[in-house]
């Protein structure tokens, strides 16, 4: 994650607390989505970023997990996003983040 | 709809993925703030 966003999801983390806040991810391959999820909740794995040793144990989805399509615009689901569905491994994204969510996040997702 | 109610949405979106602002637009009624998005992108 570039430095800049890492310390954007710090800030809104320390603004308005990490019960409150949601990450939301759209990475196109598991190994990327899972560094994702492992930097807002355990803290940058490569040390580089603000989010270094910093676990913010925020909660973490996928979009394509079946949780944030339920939760979407179905007709805007369909044009924007349903291609992308189609194309990327959905099963391999959505394990990826989910185990990091069930073992890293320290806030509920509900 | 109700499992986003009330909550504040840091959208990190990818070029060859899913972009941000396409999970916004999905989200705009989601009944979340979205706080930002933003769309990355590897080369």
């Amino acid at each position: 994650m570039d430095l800049e966003n890492q310390q954007r999801v710090k800030d809104a983390a320390e603004k308005f607390g990490g019960e409150n806040v949601v990450v939301v991810l759209g990475s196109s391959d598991s190994e990327g989505a899972e560094i994702y999820a492992e930097t807002v909740t355990l803290g940058d794995p490569t040390y580089a970023g603000p989010l270094a040793g910093v676990p913010l144990g925020l909660c973490v989805y996928h979009v394509l997990e079946p949780e944030m399509k339920a939760a979407a615009d179905p007709a805007k689901w369909e044009e924007q996003i349903s291609m992308m569905e189609m194309v990327l491994n959905v099963d391999a994204l959505a394990a990826a983040v989910s185990k990091m969510r069930a073992e890293n996040s320290t806030y509920s997702c509900n | 709809m109700a499992k986003l109610e009330g909550k504040k949405l840091l959208l990190l979106g990818e070029r060859d993925g899913v972009p941000g602002p396409a999970m916004a637009d999905v989200f705009a009624d989601s009944g979340a703030e979205i706080l930002f998005s933003a769309t990355e992108c590897f080369v």
